[in-house]
């Protein structure tokens, strides 16, 4: 009880500390819509032929291009909020000065990644809602009553990213170059997991990769059923995969976390920066 | 020594301080090798989702694109992408960043003209572009097999050169503003959004609506993007592309005088408001 | 007899400076990293109740022994108990009684006002919810800091920031309270002001374990000050029977403008008092001396000076403080 109780005020203090930062609030909506949202909706419309986009049709079963961007989307942004809300944002309050007082409590150290994915659910769902509206309002987009039988794939893939988190967060409070390593590797885990096109069209060598993170499975699901896409594999086959992979990477996350906390803390590296 | 040498100097020499600072940061250069790769390949492939099997899909892209080359148009518009976010990010960033230091006041406190600080680390910002065009060049000969004609490749070098000032100059309207109100990122983010939107960066220009196309056509980006994928797409010659390549030196030459004339006001009622030591 | 707030026996940690590479621990290369010794066998024993100083330099080795009591860092040998409690076995239970103040005014949210800061640490420190509201007006009662409290942190002064630091520590309310280096970077008056209120947390109860690098801070507030260099403890005792171990009532400061050899003005100096230091610069030879009177002792270095063709050009005479006996212990100042 009290774990819970210090995770929700580590989410509401992220929250807090959000809000102070109001152009920051904007740019949660505003950064995904032109860096992504809107420039691939206008890339995908380039291809259509008399408003309709049959090119992705023959590619995934589907020609809806909004559903498409915006189903895609919101497992993009669960993986964002895994990297920089969850893992990075433990680094920043290293390099803050603020990690090593919340590290002097009784609280686990397990539970600031716990809380901060409190805070960032908060925010993924807030910047959800206003982009999809934006999507209706501006870009068409409708939605299906049958996208509610992905639900559980979308929470899924929640829970496996905490653990995907974990990891990262062991990394980041390890290596220097945290910002870069970041940046980098949520663009290339996104891309991979077929967030802005389907794993089919990735390199030979990459789609062992793709099917090893439990987010390709989400999507996939996501979009078979809130479009009526062609799923890559059995739904059932995939569902399966997606409950074996999450139950996997928490409990791997966890260890790789706390063999980090237990290296910083033989080599000093807290509060260094 | 004349002023003007001096001046000229100090030029080259705040411009050899920021280069040395940046080589303290290695990733800045890893990111130079790994985004003009990965960036616009996703984009391609997304090309490539979209385009499907249809060959009327791929029709219909290059009738508002003007060619099929789907991989070349996103490449070229990525190019741009780097030039703007460098440009309009870096000369502010590191004005920005002296600012906070403290080192900005201890320039001013020397002879050197004002314009230094102002325009010095710009150029620091043409070599990392360079170098991203260069991976670029690589990243579409090495994954995609694709090299333009070596003419067309000079042709689209002659542009660039010509298309330097116009940037440069916007970028440095932005470094005037750090004088006056300090941190500016969230700006310099609105109006890189406002570009990648409007200068047909990853889709053609005739998406957008009307009223959008308009105003694309007074960015000079919007032109130089285009110019370069007309002579690398469509073997244009640089004699047909003459009244764009003019009007991208005009307002090159128009959004400098401002940007010194900002710059200049900027720096007085910073100098009245004390904001030059503060942030 | 009650047990001590803190014991280590022969405490050492060990860093190894740079990092090995990945290829050489594929190729299982030997460890050729230079290793240095920041703490160096240190046994400690605090006692419940006093406010106990650990006084060195910078690099000393203050701030790891306290990293260690914290469960931050991990020793490379020996034993701690703080509380009774081992810190490796059981390092929550220990987080748990202990309030710590280690970094300052750089380890709270600015963007947040002081009780949002301190709302979070109670959650944190697992505050019962129904007492939060109270333990907060008491800590800020404590560090004065109540009319201020809906402010944000940016806007208060870096004194200001260390009570609320402190405040931060109290939450838990602690039996064992960890300072380091609590008034760096602080005007004199808002020193005085958290010296007072370390003073208050003693009155309290409770026990306090201090770094510090002043001398006269140590000397004012601890009850017992072990002197720490090189990460050993070279005295540790009462601030009066540490400066009594000088066996001298004053200190006096020379300034002596010499031509030639300065050995045996030096020699005939000695006879007359401890000479602590003496350094030469630019034909001015600086003399610390420790002596019973300086009554007795300057009449006679002006004779020494002048028989050996000298000129004493500054004569300063201070009572003995802690500077003086880490001087003599080490043969450095505490600041050099």
């Amino acid at each position: 009880m009290d774990e819970l109780r210090a995770a929700i005020a580590i989410a509401r203090k992220d929250l807090r500390s959000l809000l102070r930062y109001r152009i920051a609030v904007a740019s949660y909506v505003f950064t995904p819509l032109y860096q992504f949202i809107i420039p691939a909706f206008l890339f995908g419309s380039a291809f259509a032929v008399n408003g309709h986009a049959s090119g992705l049709a023959t590619t995934l079963g589907t020609d809806d291009l909004a559903g498409f961007i915006f189903f895609g989307g919101i497992i993009g942004a669960i993986i964002s909020t895994a990297f920089w809300g969850m893992a990075m944002s433990i680094r920043n309050e290293m390099d803050m000065g603020t990690l090593e007082p919340s590290w002097l409590t009784p609280t686990s150290h397990a539970t600031f990644i716990i809380g901060r994915a409190l805070g960032g659910l908060t925010i993924f769902v807030a910047m959800q809602l206003v982009l999809f509206a934006f999507g209706i309002v501006f870009l068409g987009l409708r939605l299906r009553a049958e996208m509610i039988f992905a639900l559980p794939a979308v929470i899924l893939a929640m829970g496996a990213m905490v653990g995907v988190a974990y990891m990262l967060a062991a990394i980041v409070l390890l290596i220097r170059e945290a910002n870069f390593f970041i940046d980098t590797a949520n663009f290339a885990f996104g891309t991979i997991t077929g967030v802005s096109f389907p794993i089919t069209l990735l390199p030979g060598i990459l789609q062992p990769v793709a099917l090893i993170l439990p987010t390709t499975y989400a999507v996939d699901i996501l979009r078979a059923q809130a479009l009526g896409s062609r799923p890559l594999f059995d739904m059932r086959l995939e569902y399966a995969v997606l409950v074996l992979l999450t139950a996997l990477l928490f409990p791997l996350g966890r260890y790789a976390f706390a063999k980090a906390e237990l290296l910083m803390r033989r080599r000093g590296m807290l509060a260094q920066y | 020594m004349t002023r003007i040498a001096a001046d000229a100097r100090a030029f080259i020499a705040a411009a050899r301080t920021h280069l040395r600072q940046q080589r303290r940061y290695p990733t800045y250069f890893l990111g130079l090798l790994f985004w003009p790769v990965l960036l616009p390949s996703a984009w391609v492939l997304m090309g490539r989702a979209y385009s499907g099997n249809d060959p009327g899909a791929l029709a219909a892209f290059a009738a508002r694109a003007g060619s099929e080359n789907v991989t070349v148009f996103v490449f070229v518009g990525y190019a741009m992408y780097m030039w703007l976010s460098s440009l309009l990010w870096g000369p502010g960033t590191i004005l920005r960043q002296e600012q906070v230091r403290g080192t900005l006041e201890a320039v001013f406190l020397t002879p050197a003209s004002r314009i230094v600080p102002l325009f010095a680390p710009g150029v620091t910002v043409l070599i990392p572009m360079s170098l991203s065009f260069l991976v670029m060049g690589g990243a579409l000969w090495l994954f995609f097999g694709i090299v333009p004609p070596v003419a067309a490749i000079l042709r689209a070098a002659v542009i660039v050169v010509l298309g330097v000032p116009a940037l440069y100059a916007i970028g440095s309207l932005f470094s005037a503003a750090v004088l006056r109100f300090g941190e500016i990122g969230p700006i310099v983010q609105l109006v890189r959004g406002v570009f990648v939107l409007a200068c047909g960066i990853t889709f053609p220009v005739a998406m957008l609506p009307i009223w959008a196309q308009v105003g694309a056509w007074i960015l000079p980006p919007t032109y130089i993007v285009d110019d370069i994928r007309r002579v690398l797409l469509r073997g244009a010659g640089l004699g047909e592309l003459w009244p764009n390549l003019l009007t991208v030196v005009l307002i090159a030459a128009v959004t400098a005088m401002l940007a010194v004339l900002v710059f200049r006001y900027l720096e007085a009622s910073a100098r009245r408001s004390g904001m030059l030591g503060r942030f | 007899m009650t047990a001590p707030a803190v014991e280590t026996k022969n405490l050492v940690k060990v860093f190894e400076k740079g990092r090995r590479t990945i290829w050489q621990r594929l190729r299982r290369e030997p460890d050729r990293r230079e290793r240095f010794r920041a703490v160096d066998g240190i046994d400690l024993r605090v006692e419940s109740g006093e406010i106990f100083g650990l006084l060195g330099p910078n690099g000393a080795g203050k701030t790891t022994t306290m990293k260690m009591l914290a469960t931050l860092l991990i020793p490379t040998s020996g034993t701690i108990r703080v509380l009774g409690i081992d810190p490796l076995e059981r390092p929550r239970e220990v987080r748990a009684r202990l309030g710590a103040m280690l970094s300052g005014e750089r380890s709270l949210y600015w963007k947040l006002t002081a009780r949002e800061n301190l709302e979070y640490f109670a959650a944190l420190y697992h505050v019962p919810p129904t007492e939060t509201d109270q333990r907060i007006a008491g800590v800020l009662t404590a560090v004065k800091l109540t009319d201020r409290a809906e402010d944000y942190v940016e806007r208060y002064s870096t004194g200001m920031r260390q009570r609320l630091a402190l405040a931060r520590a109290l939450l838990p309310d602690p039996p064992l309270i960890i300072l380091d280096e609590p008034t760096v970077g602080l005007d004199p008056q808002a020193s005085r002001d958290l010296r007072d209120r370390v003073r208050e947390l003693r009155a309290q109860g409770r026990t306090v374990l201090l770094t510090t690098h002043y001398m006269e801070e140590a000397d004012q507030l601890c009850d017992r000050v072990a002197i720490i260099d090189h990460g050993r403890i070279v005295a540790l005792d009462t601030p009066a029977a540490l400066k009594r171990t000088i066996r001298a009532e004053e200190v006096v400061h020379l300034e002596i403008g010499v031509v030639g050899d300065d050995a045996p003005m030096l020699d005939r100096l000695g006879r007359s008092a401890t000479l602590a230091r003496s350094e030469r610069r630019n034909g001015t030879l600086s003399v610390t001396a420790h002596c019973a009177s300086a009554r007795d002792f300057v009449p006679a270095a002006f004779d020494a000076a002048r028989s050996n063709g000298a000129t004493i050009r500054h004569v300063e005479v201070v009572p003995v403080t802690l500077e003086d006996v880490f001087l003599a212990l080490t043969g450095r100042q505490l600041r050099e």
